[in-house]
């Protein structure tokens, strides 16, 4: 296992098609390979993977979409100083969706003409691209806002719901909107027919969430373990109870990884432990058996076969599975 | 504890002087970084500080409590300026968050409480709430936001001092004073007011409630009715015999130049010089809050519970409460329960005989 040690928070690690990048509170992004990008005068505050494969696009507190590469950085867009809360990107498509304040914007890197503004009523807190890449969800508060990528005048379809939501994402067959809320739950919508479908009971942030086994399993953290909701059919989990892996009653799952082409599931925990469960084997193999400062970033590569991970005190590591 | 960044939260109408107030935080030379959430869009870094603008986004929570309303706006600006924190090393001395003139400060307090990772990173430490010496009365008279800012403030800076007469003043502190008994009121022209009385009050912070005072519902100094105590400001015996007097009198109407307005909102002093039974009174302030805790702004106590030889200290922002047994009791110092609950419409008849009830 290769480790960092970082003189800045972590704020995303995610793996392009060449190894593992971390994003820095800094403003810095870090490549597994050494080179170093001074990308935001500020904090990085959210980041995906270029549509392309290569490199980074974070969104900074100094209002700026820079894209990262190993050995150069470039502005692709910029939001009057706001905030960028929120980035998602399609490779289907190559487009790049973020969020700054109540607006949601499109960019397109290839096309630096183009660009959507759509505006909401209320702060968006999360931005996901639908799997063929031509629909976005906005989580805001009341719900999530649906918009066509390329489309400059459109009405969203609003998918409704009291609360503040704070994420959102896709199931991998484009079927499913869910969002997690601000109370410990989450909230998803049937796309053909807009039906509700809460999941509750958690008793901690639902900090993110992922999709496992051809998107059969929902993996979410919140709980002492990880909790495993059923989405296979057209029914989803409705009516269906969710499963826990890896229950340890003295910790709190902060965040999972996990990915739609495989069933291995990882838990970064809030006392530091990162571990990896495989549906073939047993048990759990501990990645990172010390306890250390919360895990706050967690990502498998695309075929679940590395994990990067790191804590709140700058440690950081990638394991090969 | 001391590694989590303190929040100050400044109150005030439009005019009270919270911008200069502010503007001086940000212009002194105190060598400290402060990052300053602001209502105004946008962001500009000031040499060390940080200027960020937020959106007043309140939200209810779907966690039962009817009254719970947070800031969405500051959960994730709070969240985002952590992000800048090294390892062991705070990013900010402290946060400054400036409400606008009709802000309720609830949901801002709340936000502090409520939010787990807020919650993990920062401290609340305190609400000031600048009033305008020359216009704060109109503006108590006609808005509901003015006199909730007053009564929820951990402390009250009456501003603009110059502009108005000392009758006037005494006259404004008194209605303060009405509605809210716990904050201490500092006088200030321009808003020059020392940072230290604004910044580190630690007014949510339970060991820090060393002394809550159900005689502070107290007309001004030279005014009929006036208990001499240590906040006038000139020498006297501290055996003059307030501990001999009778808390029936709890709160007056209003002081001594008669006006016949009644705040909606006021606070009430509870006390008891004999022990309470700490089960009954758990579930009296328990079953209050559940009931009347949209009412009631804030509360403060410090109670003397049958055979427990520490102080149980509580205090509460609407239905959300905190109690804790702190420091023993000291050999000479005198043992009493007094409680200070300030809200909208409360029956102090009521308070006092559910008080009274939980005697041991």
């Amino acid at each position: 296992m290769k480790t960092f040690t970082f003189d800045a928070q972590v704020t995303a690690a995610l793996f392009d098609a060449t190894g593992a990048v971390f994003a820095l509170g800094d403003g810095a992004v870090v490549f597994e390979s050494g080179e170093r990008a001074e990308a935001h005068d500020g904090a990085v505050l959210c980041a995906c993977v270029h549509p392309s494969g290569d490199g980074i696009i974070t969104g900074g507190d100094d209002g700026k979409v820079v894209w990262s590469r190993r050995g150069e950085s470039v502005v692709l867009a910029t939001a009057k100083g706001q905030w960028i809360d929120a980035i998602d990107a399609a490779p289907e498509t190559g487009l790049v969706a973020f969020a700054f304040g109540r607006t949601l914007s499109v960019i397109d890197p290839a096309d630096t003409h183009f660009r959507r503004d759509f505006s909401h009523e209320r702060t968006v807190s999360g931005v996901a691209f639908d799997p063929k890449g031509r629909r976005i969800a906005a989580s805001t508060y009341g719900g999530a806002a649906l918009w066509f990528a390329r489309i400059a005048q459109q009405q969203p379809t609003m998918l409704k719901w009291a609360g503040s939501h704070t994420g959102v994402a896709w199931s991998p067959d484009g079927a499913f909107v869910v969002t997690t809320m601000q109370d410990n739950q989450l909230h998803g919508w049937r796309m053909k027919d807009q039906r509700n479908m809460r999941m509750g009971g958690y008793p901690g942030k639902i900090r993110n969430l992922a999709f496992a086994a051809n998107g059969r399993l929902l993996v979410t953290p919140g709980a002492q373990g990880v909790v495993l909701w059923p989405f296979e059919g057209s029914q989803g989990p409705m009516g269906r109870e969710a499963t826990e892996i890896g229950y340890d009653e003295a910790s709190l799952v902060n965040l999972v990884a996990a990915r739609p082409s495989h069933g291995r599931v990882a838990a970064g925990l809030n006392d530091g432990r990162v571990w990896v469960a495989d549906p073939a084997g047993q048990g759990l193999d501990r990645v990172r058996a010390d306890k250390g400062a919360p895990i706050v970033a967690l990502t498998f590569d695309a075929d679940a076969r590395r994990l990067a991970w790191a804590d709140e005190d700058g440690q950081a590591g990638i394991a090969d599975l | 504890m001391s590694d989590k960044t303190p929040v100050t939260v400044l109150t005030g109408y439009l005019g009270a002087g919270k911008t200069t107030l502010l503007n001086r935080i940000l212009t002194e030379d105190h060598g400290k970084r402060y990052a300053v959430i602001v209502n105004e869009f946008g962001e500009i870094g000031i040499d060390n500080d940080l200027v960020v603008g937020a959106d007043e986004d309140v939200f209810e929570m779907n966690n039962g409590c009817v009254c719970c309303t947070v800031r969405g706006d500051l959960i994730r600006v709070v969240s985002g300026l952590m992000k800048r924190q090294r390892p062991g090393k705070p990013a900010f001395d402290a946060i400054i968050v400036e409400t606008t003139g009709l802000a309720d400060p609830g949901p801002v307090a709340q936000t502090f409480f409520v939010d787990e990772d807020v919650k993990a990173k920062t401290t609340l430490d305190s609400v000031t709430a600048l009033v305008d010496a020359k216009h704060v009365m109109a503006r108590l008279d006609d808005s509901k936001e003015a006199r909730e800012q007053v009564a929820f403030a951990d402390r009250i800076i009456l501003n603009k001092t110059d502009l108005a007469t000392p009758d006037e003043l005494d006259a404004v502190e008194a209605r303060l004073r009405g509605l809210n008994p716990l904050a201490p009121i500092v006088r200030a022209e321009r808003s020059n007011v020392p940072l230290d009385q604004v910044l580190g009050q630690h007014g949510f912070d339970l060991d820090r409630i060393l002394e809550v005072r159900p005689d502070w519902v107290n007309p001004p100094h030279g005014a009929e009715g006036h208990v001499h105590d240590e906040h006038c400001g000139h020498d006297h015996d501290h055996d003059h015999g307030h501990h001999h007097h009778d808390h029936d009198h709890g709160h007056h109407d209003h002081g001594p130049r008669g006006h016949a307005h009644q705040d909606d909102i006021k606070g009430v002093s509870l006390s008891l010089d004999r022990p309470l039974d700490g089960g009954k009174f758990t579930a009296w302030l328990d079953r209050l809050l559940a009931e009347k805790g949209q009412d009631i702004l804030r509360a403060k106590g410090i109670i003397d519970v049958a055979g427990e030889d520490r102080r149980l200290v509580f205090q509460a922002v609407h239905m959300i409460l905190e109690g804790d047994l702190q420091r023993p009791w000291g050999d000479k110092e005198r043992r009493w329960s007094r409680a200070v609950f300030i809200g909208r419409d409360l029956d102090e008849a009521a308070l006092k005989a559910g008080f009274e009830a939980c005697a041991a």
